[in-house]
C-alpha cells in the first residue's frame, strides 16, 4: 500500500499566491525518487541510440578541452608554455562548471512545456520536473571532474614547473561551492521554466543569453583582469562569484575571499527564493496553459 | 466529510482564461505592448455549480457532448486543476488515465515506461518493480514487445499498456477519461472484469466515455454534463437514453429547459 493512502485530500480555490509550503515540500520530498528515476530514464533514452552511450558524457568535455587548448595556444602563442597551461586549466574548470549551470537552466526551462502530458494526467509538485533536469545536468557534470583532474596531473608531470597547487585542504571547500552552484542554477531554472510556459520562445532566447552569459563570466578570462569599479561586473552576474571562487580554489589553491563568499550566498538565496516563489505561485496554472 | 463517501464535490465551479493569441511568444507580447494592445483572452466556464457525492464502491459514468466540462471535472478531482469556487474532498489514493500514453517516452521499452508511470503516480521504485511483471502480463502484448521501444507499438498496444498501468495501481479511486476503447474485444472483456473486481474491493471508478453501451454495462450511476452543468443524474440506462435522444434530436428535453 502506498504511503499517503486513506488520506483525505481537499482541493479548494487558492486565495493566496503560494500554496501551503509545508505539505508542498513534504510531497516534493516524498516523490524525490520520481525525479531521480525520470532523470535516469531520460538519460537512458537519449544515450540508448548512440553506440558510444555513456562514453559520450566523458568524450564531450574532452573534445571541448582540445578545442579550448588550441584556442589558448593560438591566442597566447607558444612562448609562455607553463603559464598557458595554467590558463587552460582555468578555462577548463570554469567551462565545465559553467556547462553544469547552462545544462541545468536549459533543460529545466523546457521541462514543464515538454512534460505536458505528465502534467495533464497527474497531480504532483511541478518543481520535480526542473529538479529532475538538475539531476541530469549533475550526472553530466560529475564525469568531467575526473577528466579535469587527470589533465592537471598529466600537465604537472609533463611541464614539471606549473603554478598549479598540489593537494590543499582548501579543496574541501569545493563541495560547498558546488552546492551553492546547484542551488543558484536550480533557482534560475525554475524562473525560466515558468517564463517558458507563458512565452514559448524563452528557450530560444535562452541559448543566446547563455552564450553572452559565458563571455560575461570569468571563464575565458580571469577575474583578476578586472580592476577597480569594473570588478562590479563579477558580482552583478549570478554565476560570477561562484565561478571566481571555484577558480580560486582549483587554480590558486586558496580559500575564497569573503566578498566572493557573500556574493555566492547572496545569489544562491536570491535565485532560489525568487525562482521558487515565481514557480510555485504559478504552477497551479500550468495545466491550463500547456 | 462522511465516512462512506469517496468524493464529495460542493458547489464546484471552474473557469479559466484562455489566450486567443496564435502564438504565445515574448516577441508577440513585446510587439503587442509596443502597439498598446492588450492580450485577447476568453474566459471559459468549464464547470458551473456542480454538487456531487460519490460513495465508495460505486462506478459512475459521465456523459456529455464535447466541451461539456467532463475532462475538466476529472482533472479537478485528480487535483490537477484547482477549483475557482467550491470545494472538492477526496478520500483515498487516486489513479488516473486522463490522457492516453502519458509520460510515455518513445525511446524506452514498455517495461521502463510502466516503471516511469508508476513512479509518476507516486509509487516507490521497489513497489512498482514488484508489480511490473503483473502489469506486463495484464497488457499481454505480442511476444517480446514489452521489452521493445514504445515507438514500435501499434496504437492498440500503446493504450493497452497505459490502461494496464492505471488499473493495476490498486487505486482507491480510478479516474478514466476516454480509455474504454483500448484494445480489442478480448482485452475489453479483461479490463471490464478488472474494473468489476476493483468495485468489489470497495474502490471507486469514474468513467468519462462516449461508449454508452459499455457505460450501461459497467456503471451503477451516471451523470450527464451539459455546458458545465449537471443536467441529470441517475440510473445509467435512463441517463444514456435521455442523452442519446438529445444527441439525435439536438435539443434538450423540455424538463431541462429552465436550467
Amino acid at each position: 500500500m502506498i504511503e499517503g493512502s486513506n488520506k483525505i485530500q481537499v482541493f479548494e480555490p487558492h486565495n493566496s499566491a503560494l500554496p501551503p509550503l509545508k505539505p508542498y515540500i513534504s510531497e516534493f520530498w516524498r516523490r524525490r525518487e520520481f525525479a531521480t528515476e525520470l532523470s535516469k530514464f531520460s538519460d537512458k533514452a537519449e544515450y540508448l541510440e548512440s553506440k558510444l552511450g555513456k562514453v559520450w558524457l566523458v568524450l564531450n568535455p574532452l573534445f571541448l578541452a582540445v578545442i579550448y587548448y588550441l584556442l589558448v595556444t593560438v591566442i597566447q602563442g607558444r612562448s609562455a608554455q607553463t603559464n598557458s597551461f595554467t590558463v587552460l586549466c582555468h578555462i577548463l574548470i570554469g567551462l565545465f562548471t559553467f556547462y553544469f549551470a547552462q545544462n541545468c537552466i536549459l533543460l529545466g526551462a523546457q521541462s514543464i512545456t515538454s512534460g505536458g502530458r505528465l502534467i495533464l494526467n497527474q497531480a504532483f509538485p511541478r518543481s520535480l520536473l526542473p529538479f529532475s533536469s538538475a539531476i541530469s545536468a549533475a550526472r553530466q557534470f560529475l564525469p568531467t571532474l575526473p577528466v579535469y583532474i587527470s589533465i592537471v596531473i598529466i600537465g604537472k608531470l609533463v611541464f614539471n614547473d606549473t603554478q598549479l597547487p598540489g593537494f590543499t585542504w582548501n579543496y574541501l571547500l569545493i563541495p560547498f561551492i558546488l552546492m551553492l552552484l546547484v542551488i543558484t542554477s536550480f533557482g534560475l531554472s525554475l524562473l525560466f521554466a515558468t517564463m517558458n510556459v507563458y512565452f514559448r520562445d524563452t528557450t530560444k532566447l535562452l541559448s543566446y543569453i547563455m552564450r553572452i552569459w559565458l563571455y560575461a563570466s570569468p571563464v575565458l578570462w580571469q577575474p583578476e583582469m578586472l580592476t577597480g569599479w569594473y570588478r562590479i561586473i563579477l558580482y552583478l552576474n549570478p554565476l560570477g562569484p561562484i565561478l571566481s571562487a571555484n577558480s580560486r580554489i582549483w587554480i590558486d589553491g586558496m580559500a575564497p575571499t569573503l566578498s566572493q563568499l557573500i556574493g555566492c550566498l547572496f545569489w544562491a538565496l536570491s535565485s532560489i527564493l525568487l525562482g521558487g516563489y515565481f514557480f510555485i505561485s504559478r504552477e497551479r496554472d500550468f495545466a491550463v496553459r500547456i | 466529510m462522511p465516512e462512506n463517501l469517496a468524493v464529495q464535490i460542493k458547489d464546484l465551479s471552474i473557469s479559466y482564461k484562455i489566450n486567443v493569441e496564435s502564438k504565445k511568444t515574448l516577441k508577440n507580447a513585446l510587439m503587442r505592448a509596443s502597439r498598446g494592445e492588450r492580450v485577447r483572452t476568453r474566459t471559459v466556464e468549464a464547470v458551473k455549480n456542480l454538487t456531487l457525492d460519490i460513495p465508495h464502491g460505486s462506478v459512475v459514468g459521465i456523459v456529455g457532448a464535447n466541451g461539456a466540462g467532463k475532462s475538466t471535472l476529472m482533472r479537478s478531482i485528480a487535483g490537477i486543476l484547482p477549483p475557482t469556487t467550491g470545494r472538492i474532498a477526496v478520500n483515498g489514493r487516486i489513479s488516473t488515465l486522463l490522457a492516453l500514453g502519458v509520460g510515455f517516452n518513445q525511446a524506452l521499452s514498455g517495461r521502463d515506461n510502466i516503471i516511469l508511470g508508476g513512479l509518476a503516480a507516486g509509487m516507490s521504485r521497489s513497489e512498482i518493480e514488484n508489480q511490473t511483471d503483473a502489469i506486463a502480463a495484464f497488457a499481454d502484448l505480442p511476444e517480446g514487445f514489452i521489452d521493445m521501444p514504445v515507438r514500435t507499438y501499434s496504437n492498440g498496444m500503446y493504450s493497452r499498456v497505459a490502461f494496464s498501468v492505471a488499473v493495476n495501481m490498486t487505486p482507491d479511486i480510478l479516474l478514466l477519461d476516454e480509455a474504454l476503447s483500448a484494445g480489442d474485444a478480448a482485452f475489453k472483456e479483461k479490463s471490464f472484469n478488472r474494473m468489476r473486481q476493483l468495485c468489489e474491493e470497495a474502490r471507486t471508478i469514474l468513467i468519462v466515455s462516449h461508449a454508452l453501451t459499455s457505460l450501461n454495462e459497467l456503471c451503477d450511476h451516471a451523470i450527464w454534463l451539459h455546458k458545465g452543468q449537471m443536467l441529470a443524474s441517475g440510473k445509467p440506462d435512463d441517463i444514456t437514453e435521455k442523452y442519446l435522444k438529445f444527441l439525435n434530436v439536438g435539443e434538450l428535453p423540455s424538463s431541462y429547459e429552465d436550467l
